[in-house]
């Protein structure tokens, strides 16, 4: 029954774990064509660029399990050098993007050499230490980094010589950037390097045995999720046009955790649904800031102690369940099939 | 001919404590040698300072005349010696074909061209697993777990196979089953070295037999032999004999 | 004032945050090391043991009474967490860890909600200052290194010496044997934790006896509590107050000598360098009790 029933391939079926996402995007993308309101749009831009950090988190804790509470410190990284090289040197938007996403891979090495030499659930600890340690750097820094205040941005972004700050193409901008990241993660977790990743998750000491150099690959998919995390600082930049120290200290990178737990860490569509569900969860329920972080946090409990696979995965599985209630239990039983190609199918 | 691993006064201690104390041990190749010892006796020492879990406290361990003393695990398997564990036999969370092909995606030395197996699916059918290829490998039965725990050593194309205590937990259906597979390695150009303390098993697998016990070596030759010597039927007494 | 006097001065600040910090860190060694939780909400509770010693005292109660009060109130609190919720975290650490996350963000909104963000603060609890030579000492920096002295000898002396701890530590050592042996490992977790928690609780009311606190005041101190913990090597009592030492001192000379503004970059530091040479802490400690994988 199990044995041959992916008649199209595994190409194919990994495949179609990335369409529903592509599909959701490009309906994302037609939103404009609504006029809806600035306030919308503003808040749609931010849930994108913090989906675009997520897909970075998604691949060092859905995939590898690590769990890092300084990854809004690395899009920290990323907004600054955007800030610094736009100052210093009139660096604009796209030119600032490689760069930043080179500064913040280079400074997640710098975390990760050490934090994962220390290993375990001390990790987790030495990556938010770095965190604050961030922070209270940039706050110290001056006018370098802007002391407390942080920095301001000027100078528009264009593409194509068409100004692109306006908030409509701003928007449309940060979808293109969020599919991307999408796919980039989609290519990564149905890669070798992807098994590599899920080997080391599963168990180091295997993985070892099998020839995975494991320190070397933990701190590679701790310098990838660096790369996504400054990209999105640089689109966070240029789009807040300030940023300032607290923004990237430890409760930042809480929240970011906390986003990609409530989507689903080791499926494609849980950043884009834990990103999306964090930002309009209070506009729907009208919760004020104080009131939707209270249900964030009670989220995560209940999500983590109910569904540990996150909401999606969560749902999907009690939708099939529903489905096949009689004549195919047995095979929909979550317990008895492969969930690892389906991890990157669903 | 030289021997293909070459253990030299090999001694490992823990804080006071001494685990294995200038153990000299030679695997020829194409030999399934069994180095047994009662509990405590350092074999699982020997077997986690080998692979290199442990660095030893002095001595040198060679392979094919190549120092690997203290090299890191993965550097280990690498070099062309594959091992399997006790307790983590495979992937849990993944199935048991991409368990296997995890396992072949790191191999440097192409150690054994003679080997039959060259894609994941023929590895599988050579373990007899091939029907549960798509099965997450947790939900594996426990002897079907230990067959996948050998096909993901083999998939490293080891020129040596260490196997801790390989047919732990499995009744004798499935040792049968295990030993018909480990006895057909040599031919595919595998030495194997079972690491154990069922002398039973080590009867059915072993021409040669090298004893542990309080970390020093105190026989080593023809199984037979080994067996008949007073010194081992002393530490086994009352044992598994 | 003299350089001496200022010395002094310094050294019995930070001794005085220090024990606060202590207070936080030996309640997270002592519930890491023994049950494997690692609570990153304990700053939380102590937030909310100064909150609670606040609302009491505004209320027009004495001071002792309100510590008291905290103590209890996060005590129980802790009782509830941890069985309604951590106790389904055990054999998976790393949710323990996670949930831990969640209940950061729920204590510190909720505390937010009903009693607004603002700085919140008591009139000091003992007013005097004694001179001694050229050096002013607060009386109410005194009773707080004291009472943190006192509180953590007899934790000491609970886990260590009596029948309980004997068993709680062989619980740690092996929670399936003792289990098997009639030690009912479950409640000794839940009492570690309450224990823990009631510490964090005494902490608030101390640190709300020497500074303003605001619902956010427990990141920080959390953290810190986490670095000393650390530093100390997990599970380590001795450790911890050794380490809380090392670090109050540190951080009372650089806020004396104009470095106030890198006071709080200490901690981490010094955590990051004693964790890459000495993984388990400068003085050892366990990697928690081996759990079932």
């Amino acid at each position: 029954m199990i044995a041959g029933a992916q008649p199209n391939g595994p190409a194919n079926a990994a495949l179609r774990s990335l369409l529903p996402v592509l599909a959701v995007l490009v309906l994302i993308a037609l939103v404009p064509l609504l006029s809806p309101s600035n306030r919308f749009l503003s808040l749609a831009i931010s849930a994108g660029i913090n989906v675009i950090a997520l897909y970075g988190l998604s691949v060092l804790f859905g995939q590898t399990g690590i769990l890092s509470m300084g990854h809004a410190a690395l899009v920290g990284v990323g907004a600054y050098t955007a800030a610094i090289l736009s100052r210093d040197y009139g660096i604009g938007f796209w030119l600032a993007l490689p760069a930043a996403a080179l500064a913040s891979a280079v400074f997640a090495m710098i975390v990760g050499i050490p934090s994962l030499r220390v290993g375990g659930h001390h990790f987790v600890i030495m990556t938010f230490a770095f965190g604050q340690l961030l922070a209270i750097v940039l706050t110290n820094g001056g006018d370098y980094t802007g002391a407390a205040t942080g920095l301001d941005l000027t100078g528009p972004v264009t593409l194509f010589g068409a100004d692109m700050s306006d908030l409509t193409r701003y928007y449309l901008m940060v979808v293109a950037f969020v599919a991307a990241a999408a796919v980039a993660s989609w290519a990564i977790i149905n890669s070798p390097y992807g098994r590599t990743l899920r080997a080391i998750r599963e168990n180091e000491r295997l993985a070892a045995s099998l020839g995975i150099n494991v320190g070397r690959h933990k701190i590679g998919a701790f310098v990838v999720s660096g790369v996504f995390a400054g990209i999105s600082g640089v689109l966070l930049a240029h789009f807040l046009g300030h940023i300032s120290p607290t923004q990237f200290a430890s409760f930042p990178s809480i929240y970011l955790a906390l986003m990609v737990m409530i989507g689903g860490a080791r499926l494609i569509s849980g950043p884009l649904a834990g990103g999306i569900l964090v930002a309009f969860l209070p506009e729907v329920l009208n919760l004020d800031p104080v009131q939707s972080r209270i249900v964030y946090g009670a989220c995560l409990i209940a999500v983590i102690l109910l569904l540990p696979e996150g909401l999606i995965a969560g749902a999907v599985q009690a939708f099939r369940r529903l489905l096949a209630r009689k004549p195919k239990q047995e095979r929909e039983d979550p317990d008895t099939t492969c969930t690892t190609p389906s991890e990157a199918r669903r | 001919m030289s021997p293909i691993l070459e253990i030299r006064g090999l001694s490992k201690q823990f804080g006071g404590v001494t685990a294995l104390s200038g153990v000299d041990l030679a695997i020829e190749e194409g030999e399934i040698l069994g180095v047994v010892g009662p509990n405590g006796s350092g074999k699982t020492t020997l077997f986690n300072v080998v692979t290199g879990v442990h660095k030893p406290s002095g001595g040198s361990v060679s392979f094919r005349g190549h120092d690997i003393t203290g090299l890191a695990p993965h550097a280990i398997s690498r070099a062309g010696i594959g091992y399997t564990f006790q307790q983590a036999m495979a992937f849990a969370g993944l199935c048991v074909l991409e368990n296997v092909q995890i396992a072949g995606e790191h191999v440097r030395v192409n150690a054994g061209a003679g080997q039959p197996w060259s894609t994941p699916q023929a590895l599988l059918d050579f373990v007899g697993l091939a029907a549960l290829a798509d099965e997450r490998a947790g939900v594996l039965p426990f002897g079907s777990l230990r067959l996948l725990g050998l096909a993901l050593a083999l998939a490293t194309q080891p020129a040596l196979l260490l196997l801790d205590e390989p047919a732990a937990g499995l009744n004798d259906r499935e040792t049968a089953a295990l030993v018909g597979l480990v006895r057909q390695l040599p031919g595919h150009g595998i030495t194997v070295c079972v690491i154990d303390h069922d002398m039973k098993l080590m009867q059915m697998l072993c021409r040669r037999l090298a004893v542990l016990d309080f970390g020093s070596k105190i026989a080593d030759g023809p199984t037979g032999a080994v067996l008949a010597d007073p010194k081992v039927l002393e530490v086994y007494l009352g044992g598994d004999l | 004032m003299r350089a001496v006097d200022i010395f002094i001065q310094q050294i019995l600040n930070g001794l005085s945050i220090a024990s606060v910090i202590t207070l936080i860190a030996v309640g997270v060694t002592l519930i890491f090391g023994l049950t494997g939780i690692i609570n990153f909400a304990h700053g939380e509770f102590l937030m909310i043991g100064g909150i609670v010693t606040w609302l009491a005292v505004s209320a027009g109660l004495s001071f002792p009474l309100a510590a008291v009060l905290a103590i209890l109130a996060v005590g129980l609190m802790g009782y509830g967490l941890e069985r309604g919720i951590f106790r389904f975290t055990l054999e998976r650490p790393t949710n323990g860890f996670i949930v831990s996350l969640g209940l950061i963000v729920v204590l510190q909104h909720v505390v937010v909600l009903f009693w607004n963000p603002n700085q919140k603060s008591i009139p000091r609890p003992l007013t005097t200052v004694w001179e001694v030579g050229g050096v002013r000492i607060a009386s109410v920096r005194v009773m707080v290194i004291l009472i943190t002295i006192a509180v953590v000898a007899l934790s000491f002396r609970m886990i260590t010496a009596s029948r309980y701890g004997r068993a709680l530590r062989a619980s740690v050592e092996d929670r399936d044997t003792a289990a098997l042996m009639g030690i009912p490992v479950r409640r000794y977790i839940t009492g570690v934790f309450v224990l823990g928690s009631a510490l964090a609780g005494l902490g608030g009311a101390l640190l709300i006896a020497l500074f303003p606190i605001t619902p956010f005041t427990g990141g920080t101190m959390v953290m810190k509590g986490f670095a000393v913990a650390l530093i100390g090597g997990l599970g380590n009592i001795y450790g911890a107050v050794a380490a809380g030492l090392i670090l109050g001192i540190v951080e009372g000379f650089s806020a004396g000598y104009g470095f106030s503004q890198w006071t709080d970059a200490y901690s981490f530091v010094l955590m990051i360098l004693v964790l890459l040479f000495r993984p388990h802490g400068l003085f050892g400690g366990t990697s928690g009790p081996r759990m079932a994988s």
